[in-house]
């Protein structure tokens, strides 16, 4: 078929979202030419939601895409106007940046940021259809009649994919408050065969700050030590601001219980699963009526503008009745919502279509990213609309595909269990997702990954040597450590004695001293070495401490993870009738049928699956008859 | 599938043996041991044939024919039963591989019926138990694998541990929310609690395996006390050869027995002195071994004469074992001061001769291994698999408690309990994490 089109590039990215623009950012670095199609270039890098970005595992998401050559880093890093990182007071493994962002900064910053990427165009419009005969993707057609030629398409339409706003009983088709939904390209995914279900999610009103009585709440502030996203960040210029707390009273819950009828959620109107994390006010209200108060934050939303976000309030009640509501909370009794908030359904393709890659199996160049794969969270996105980007390009480029592993990072987690396990809520990152958690620190992103963001292209000189410098440091600290002896004749030993006990060791090193109970890392940092110290900044020692913390628990989980499930990553043959597997029951059988499992690992996830039907597989799958 | 062979009657002498076939050649093998090409048995009937070796007839034989599918293992498969000599059936059997058949490898026509769609893995790991019980107590413990029991009796366990890796899940991943604050003594009370609830029932493995694999048991002593005596009595027949001439038994003798529902493989061994002559001091040998072997010791002395040096060295090769000490031939005229010398050990007095003390010897025999001894005894581990998950399970939880207690951060700890969830899930199957978040989803109110 010969097809003549008004343009061509390498890859189209469709969608201006967190994962359209890692995607188009990345492809078009790696060399491939590179066209970004969206709705409205002025919206570019919007945060529908929350106007934030991190939080736990989240937080580690984004150092990821740092380390392996994303933007969605370096944006906060320039646009957070609230730093503070999650779980301070708890282990290392766990604690993750958060930063609220200024909204409109974030999405200036990230448009420019494109705007200044070589081989990079950005054009306006909606696409209706997608070129692909013969199961090979060539190009699109968009609502204006032009027709784009490209080899690979990332498809990162969000929430606008046959997108439906609720509020009360009134629904109106819609990607985003404002805006139309795609519901050309919805119909074109369900023509091609793919697997389309449905997912919901909500957002709470949005507040005008001058009609809230702040000093009803109570302030959180900033860190004071911010700690950035991006590996390359060396300062946080944004001044900082504070965030507030305050409370739902069981008045306002009274209210909306007596209002449930005119909840989509509760009248049956709204079909797709929401996510449980996130839940909105009306089902906290339902689900945990014995509570008399639910935690809200308010979160401006930036230095600019007088509009906040009432995180914590997401509903789909009637417009009229939120403004109620809003002002039997205490504070703002007299405050005005100046956008409601609403609930929107909107179509998701089965992940368990897509290859490691996040490449359609059955089309050729076809890569979707974000929402359509049944996520949620602009961490979510952006870290798969990496991973789409790179791979897109080096299809074109008769590279090999990218993957990440489970075993090594979130984003490897993130994939493995979309691909695998499929979603039926929209899917959100959490640190209990990952095996290895222990192993998968934010501060040693950079060490998992940065290796691999070189080698397909992404890292640059700049940033590669960064890296290897602060390696450098940090091994050389931990070589202190473990050199440096604190004895009883030294003067730090009575103090340290006093503080936290001895016991009247002879001699004790750095290292083993860090483990003991009350030992901060200042006060290791004291005890370094002066030229050692001089070398290193405080996270440095601190990402040193925590690599000797959790050695050995890594270690010994390695071993149990390797003892039970060692045969996770033996093939379950693709296309294998599980019916047909002797011995395996009726219902395992279809426990497997539904999931489709690809590996034993996979299959061993799979809820209700016993072991005794784990063996029977692997007993028929690998002894063959 | 190749066809494969094997008697699957227990070894040894029997009145009848049955040998099986199984595979594609069953029948051409038969047709082969009957000397009739056209032989065609009815499927599930059973008929009288003579087999024959080199002409001679080699057996009369009753044999079944079952035709694939509706078999055991799902293929055609051949039952002979015939006489029961070793002699008899080590010609047979030698015969049928030389018709292209083999011997089936230990478990080998279980398989093959788990493979055919007969069965199910763990359906078929209790049948194989349940064949191979010896008593009707093992026979009830294999049932009760059978119905899944293990896995639900440890459902409430890990029921437990679920809750508390979701309150620690929370207190990580939800700093934002406002939960409830972790009951750190509450969480440490719970680890104990199924630390010992694990240990219990890994325990019952002490037990379980005996039920399963038997309890073995030496008979020892010095030459004429009534060992070969006190061995018969308790098997029930005149097995052992006994007489007043001190060596009579120069070689152990092992016979399987049930005690009270228990399975026990008795053993009669060669009198303990310095050896008279070679053969004896290869029999007195052997006895060492017996003893070395067992699971309990039933050290018997003359109650007739006195202490002799020779009863006080076997006391003393009896080392740390467990020992049951009978006082035989109370019919006689007994010497009081026996048990001075026995430092309070175990001590039955018997009587080979009048059955005296004979049931007090038995319940002394079972008494260390708890009260096995009918169905009303709870849920036992049997396996050796299942016992090594529980015992891992619970040194992770007390890794964990240890972990606690040094103030250990949430994640260092939850390492353990997940690493015991895990041992756990190996038995009753996989808690995914997906599950885990559902628990954390429906018991705290989470999310902005
Ligand atoms: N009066 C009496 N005689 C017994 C009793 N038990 C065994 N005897 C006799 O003691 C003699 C030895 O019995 P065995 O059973 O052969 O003794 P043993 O310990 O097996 O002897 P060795 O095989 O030679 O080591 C025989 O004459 C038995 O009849 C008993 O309870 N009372
Ligand atoms: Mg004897």
């Amino acid at each position: 078929m010969i097809m003549a089109f008004d343009e061509a590039f390498d890859v189209l990215v469709i969608g201006g979202g967190h994962a359209g623009c890692e995607a188009a950012s990345a492809s078009a670095r790696l060399g491939a030419t590179t066209a970004l199609l969206t709705l409205n270039l002025d919206l570019i890098g919007q945060m529908s939601c929350n106007p934030a970005i991190g939080g736990i595992a989240k937080g580690h998401l984004v150092r990821e895409i740092d380390a392996l050559g994303g933007i969605m880093g370096r944006v906060i890093d320039r646009t957070g106007i609230q730093f503070r990182l999650l779980n301070r007071s708890r282990g290392p493994a766990v604690q993750s940046p958060r930063a609220q962002a200024d909204r409109a900064l974030y999405r200036l910053e990230m448009r420019k940021t494109l705007e200044n990427t070589p081989n990079l165009s950005l054009r306006q419009g909606m696409v209706v259809d997608l070129l692909t005969p013969n199961n090979k993707v060539r190009g699109v057609v968009m609502q204006d009649g032009r027709r784009i030629g490209a080899k690979a398409v990332v498809i990162a339409a969000g929430t606008f994919l046959n997108g439906l706003i609720h509020t009360g009983r009134r629904t109106y088709g819609a990607g985003r408050a404002g805006e139309p939904a795609s519901l050309e390209l919805a119909e074109t995914l369900k023509r091609l065969g793919l697997p389309v279900g449905r997912l919901k999610t909500g957002t709470p009103p949005r507040l005008d700050g001058r009609t809230i009585d702040w000093d009803l709440f109570q302030s959180q502030q900033a860190d004071e030590r911010p700690v950035a996203f991006s590996f390359s960040t060396d300062k946080i210029e944004q001044p900082q601001i504070d965030c507030y707390i305050g409370y739902t009273t069981s008045r306002v819950h009274e209210a909306i219980r007596k209002n449930l009828h005119e909840s989509p959620l509760y009248s049956g109107q709204i079909k797709g699963v929401g996510p449980r994390y996130c839940p909105s006010i009306e089902d906290k209200v339902v689900k945990f009526a014995e509570k008399d108060r639910h935690q809200l934050f308010l979160e401006p939303e930036g230095h600019d503008t007088n509009e906040v976000y009432l995180n914590g309030f997401s509903t789909s009640l009637p417009a009229g009745l939120q403004q109620e509501l809003v002002r039997m909370i205490p504070g703002l009794e007299s405050a005005n919502i100046i956008r409601p908030g609403y609930a929107i359904e909107y179509d998701y393709v089965d992940p368990r279509e897509l290859g490691p890659d996040l490449q359609v199996r059955r089309i050729a160049g076809l890569f979707h990213a974000g929402q359509i794969n049944g996520t949620t969270g602009y961490e979510e996105a952006g870290c798969q609309g990496l991973l789409a980007g790179i791979n897109a390009a080096r299809l074109v480029q008769g590279h090999t595909r990218f993957a990440l592993r489970r075993e090594e990072s979130y984003i490897g987690v993130l994939v493995d269990d979309l691909i695998t396990q499929g979603v039926d809520e929209p899917y959100r990152i959490f640190t209990s997702r990952a095996e290895y958690r222990l192993a998968f620190r934010h501060d040693n992103a950079d060490e998992r990954l940065s290796k691999y963001g070189r080698e397909v292209g992404l890292v640059g000189d700049g940033e590669w040597e960064r890296f290897n410098k602060r390696r450098d440091r940090i091994a050389k600290i931990k070589s202190a450590l473990r050199t440096t002896r604190i004895r009883q004749s030294d003067a730090a030993y009575l103090a340290l004695a006093e503080k936290i006990g001895l016991n009247g060791v002879e001699s004790i090193t750095l290292e083993d001293l860090a483990k003991r109970a009350g030992v901060t890392s200042v006060i290791i940092s004291q005890l370094l070495p002066a030229e050692t110290r001089a070398g290193g900044s405080l996270e440095e020692i601190e990402s040193a401490l925590a690599d000797n913390l959790y050695s050995g628990y890594i270690r010994s989980q390695e071993n149990v993870i390797h003892r039970l499930h060692g045969h996770d990553t033996l093939p379950i043959p693709i296309g294998l009738d599980f019916r047909t597997v002797n011995g395996l029951s009726h219902e395992m059988a279809e426990r497997l049928e539904r999931a489709k499992p690809v590996t034993f690992g996979a299959a061993r996830r799979i809820p209700g699956l016993t072991p005794a039907a784990l063996v029977t597989l692997l007993v028929n799958v690998n002894v063959g008859v | 599938m190749d066809t494969i062979v094997a008697v699957s009657t227990p070894p040894g002498r029997s009145a009848i043996a049955v040998v099986r076939l199984s595979g594609a050649e069953s029948l051409e093998i038969l047709r082969a041991l009957v000397r009739q090409e056209e032989f065609a048995p009815e499927p599930n009937r059973v008929v009288l044939k003579s087999l024959l070796i080199n002409d001679d007839v080699l057996d009369q034989c009753l044999v079944t024919y079952f035709r694939a599918p509706h078999s055991f293992t799902g293929e055609d498969m051949v039952e002979i039963s015939c006489h029961g000599s070793p002699v008899v059936l080590r010609q047979l059997i030698d015969l049928i591989q030389s018709y292209d058949a083999r011997l089936a490898e230990p478990g080998e026509f279980t398989l093959r019926s788990c493979r055919n769609g007969k069965m199910n893995l763990s359906q078929a790991e209790a049948i194989r138990d349940l064949i191979s019980a010896q008593t009707r107590a093992a026979a009830v413990q294999a049932t009760r694998q059978l119905r899944g029991e293990l896995a639900e009796a440890l459902e409430p366990s890990k029921h437990e541990l679920v809750r508390v890796i979701v309150v620690l899940e929370s207190a990580i991943e939800f700093v934002e929310d406002d939960l409830p604050s972790v009951q750190l003594d509450e969480i440490r009370k719970t680890l104990q609690r199924l630390v010992v609830d694990l240990s219990r029932l890994a325990d019952t493995y002490k037990a379980g395996h005996l039920l399963r694999d038997g309890i073995r048991v030496a008979i020892v002593g010095r030459p004429n006390v009534g060992k070969s005596s006190l061995f018969n009595k308790l098997l029930g027949f005149e097995r052992a050869i006994v007489t007043d001439v001190a060596g009579t038994t120069r070689d152990s003798l092992t016979e399987s027995i049930s005690l009270q529902g228990i399975p026990v493989s008795l053993t009669d061994t060669a009198g303990f002195r310095e050896a008279g002559d070679k053969i004896e001091a290869i029999g007195i040998e052997r006895t060492r071994r017996a003893m070395a072997d067992a699971d309990l010791l039933v050290l018997v002395l003359d109650g007739s004469c006195s202490l002799q040096d020779e009863d006080q060295e076997i006391l003393k090769a009896a080392g740390e074992q467990a020992f049951v000490v009978a006082i035989n031939k109370t019919d006689l005229p007994q010497l009081a001061n026996m048990n001075d010398h026995l430092n309070g050990a175990k001590v039955v007095h018997v009587s080979a001769l009048t059955d005296e003390g004979i049931p007090e010897l038995t319940a002394a025999i079972l008494e260390p291994f708890g009260s096995l001894d009918s169905d009303s005894v709870g849920l036992l581990i049997t396996d050796s698999r299942h016992h090594d998950l529980l015992a891992r399970a619970k040194i992770s939880l007390e890794g964990a408690a240890r972990s606690m207690d040094q103030a250990a951060g949430e994640e260092i700890v939850l390492a353990d309990l997940h690493n015991a969830l895990r041992f756990l899930g190996a038995i009753t199957g996989e808690t995914t994490s997906e599950q885990i978040l559902g628990e954390i989803f429906s018991t705290f109110c989470i999310g902005k």
